[in-house]
């Protein structure tokens, strides 16, 4: 999707985007798995990206970011712009590859997790906080990676599920599907 | 339009970006009274109540994933701890056996001061035990060169605990008090009455003490100590005043009294004996020591008991 996304999906985008960062804050921070707590939204991110395109990702990784900033008093445009550069990254893929295999999700998923755990490291540490890279850092990466993969595919499915609706539909996907139920010919070619 | 489209991507990417550096430059560099922080105070203070509420309704969900979450963590400290039980469990067995043998050491240290010594007590170790439920002999690690004869007494830091009935040159044979061949003269604690003490009949871990005078007085719990006459023709003295038992109940009859008897010594946990090689120590001084030694509860008695036992014991 490249064009202008309409009211409907950006209205779906916007509750969504609310309704998990708050869930995130209130329920999933809380009840940590492997001894690390899964983080829906680089999920969330990822998976608006890889719906919508690198234009409503990116914007979509922005505000989440900017809401999980703003909600735990974090520093601001930290989390921002690693979700920025998920969500345009995520879009960017559909937008040039557009991956249909069912594991598709998990991958990008996982791709998110650690890109957003890596990159906010990395970011705190040129900010200059004083914290050595230990094997504990690395193991929370690696596990934390490790929980949100094992719920992306749930989380893939909540997301397209809300915003099914609202997606316009892309030629490119709607070639694909012809071509599928087809075998590849036109009905004029196979008339 | 093509390039349109990629250019306003581009522009809002690029956009984003800055205003993300904008802003990660502005809150880092302002101080904690700054715009930015105003913002995100009001923001949370707006947000607060939404926060809580949303808390609050989302306990139960929490509270569900943190059971599923707390289980599997008790269920990985369960299996830790399994480990540790594992581990320490031979470790506590074996620390165990060494504190028992230090109690049994220390008791036998107690009776040697108070005049066993006299009989050239030979400690030995328990190395096997009879494999029937009736504990009746046992094998100690001490034989005929360590000076341990046919009916030498064997006891342990409680009491009297039975006599060797059989030497070989690396260990001896002892028969335990309960088994039924054996019979040890012995009175009553605060009486100078004697009978002989002997396994009950249907109960090996039982004693009783039989044919005592009709007239004997007896109460439960008093103790019963061997009064150092010979209890056969071709038996060893047993030094006087060493503890038997205690009295459980007595009856009364036609021509005797008996009294059952608990034997004091735990004749299943032995482990650390000592073997009395010598059988010319009855002296009344021992035997009044030894009397003396008597657990509590019969102070009042102990004196006139260690002089009756030690009249006793000079007789034998």
């Amino acid at each position: 999707m490249t064009g202008t996304p309409s009211p409907g999906l950006i209205a779906r985008v916007a509750a969504l985007s609310v309704v998990v960062v708050f869930f995130q804050i209130g329920v999933v921070s809380e009840v940590p798995v492997f001894g690390v707590n899964a983080d829906l939204t680089p999920l969330l991110v990822a998976f608006v990206g890889l719906l919508c395109g690198s234009l409503v990702g990116s914007v979509t990784g922005f505000a989440v970011g900017l809401l999980v900033d703003l909600a735990l008093l974090q520093t601001l445009g930290l989390t921002s712009l690693v979700f920025t550069l998920i969500g345009y990254w995520a879009g960017r893929l559909r937008e040039l590859r557009d991956p249909q295999a069912a594991l598709t999700p998990l991958l990008v998923g996982a791709a998110a997790a650690a890109v957003a755990l890596v990159g906010y490291s990395l970011m705190e540490f040129l900010l200059g906080v004083d914290a050595p890279v230990s094997l504990d850092l690395l193991r929370q990466i690696v596990l934390g990676t490790f929980v949100d993969t094992i719920v992306a595919l749930p989380m893939w499915a909540i997301v397209r599920r809300v915003l099914d609706g609202a997606l316009p539909e892309d030629p490119r996907r709607r070639r694909r599907r012809r071509a599928y139920t087809t075998g590849g010919l036109s009905p004029l070619t196979k008339a | 339009m093509y390039d349109k489209t990629v250019r306003r991507r581009r522009a809002v990417l690029a956009l984003l970006v800055v205003l993300s550096l904008l802003l990660l430059t502005a809150y880092f560099g302002e101080s904690s009274g700054g715009g930015l922080h105003g913002v995100q105070r009001t923001f949370l203070t707006i947000v607060s109540p939404i926060q809580d509420g949303a808390n609050k309704a989302l306990k139960p969900v929490r509270d569900v994933f943190g059971w599923f979450g707390e289980t599997i963590h008790a269920k990985g400290q369960r299996d830790e701890l399994r480990k540790q039980i594992d581990k320490l469990r031979p470790e506590l067995a074996a620390a165990q056996a060494e504190q028992r043998t230090y109690r049994q050491l220390i008791g036998l240290y107690h009776l040697n001061r108070l005049g066993v010594s006299d009989y050239h007590p030979v400690a030995a170790t328990v190395v096997g035990k009879s494999p029937n439920i009736w504990y009746s002999t046992v094998t100690i690690d001490k034989g005929s060169p360590d000076g341990v004869r046919v009916n030498d007494p064997v006891i342990n830091s409680e009491g009297l605990v039975g006599k060797v009935v059989a030497v070989e040159p690396d260990g001896a044979q002892v028969d335990l008090i309960t088994d039924s061949t054996m019979g040890v003269s012995a009175r009553i604690g605060t009486g100078s009455a004697t009978g002989i003490v002997q396994p009950k009949v249907g109960d090996p871990n039982d004693l009783l003490l039989q044919y005592l005078p009709a007239n004997t007085q007896a109460t439960k719990g008093e103790y019963v100590v061997t009064s150092g006459t010979v209890a056969g023709p071709d038996d060893s003295l047993y030094p006087p005043g060493l503890l038997i038992g205690q009295v459980t109940s007595v009856n009364e009859e036609s021509a005797y009294t008996s009294v059952n008897v608990h034997p004091i010594a735990n004749l299943h946990n032995l482990d650390v004996v000592e073997v009395l090689t010598s059988h010319s120590g009855g002296t009344a001084a021992r035997a009044s020591s030894l009397a003396a030694a008597l657990p509590a509860g019969q102070t009042g008695e102990r004196t006139a008991n260690g002089e009756q036992l030690a009249s006793t014991g000079s007789g034998g």
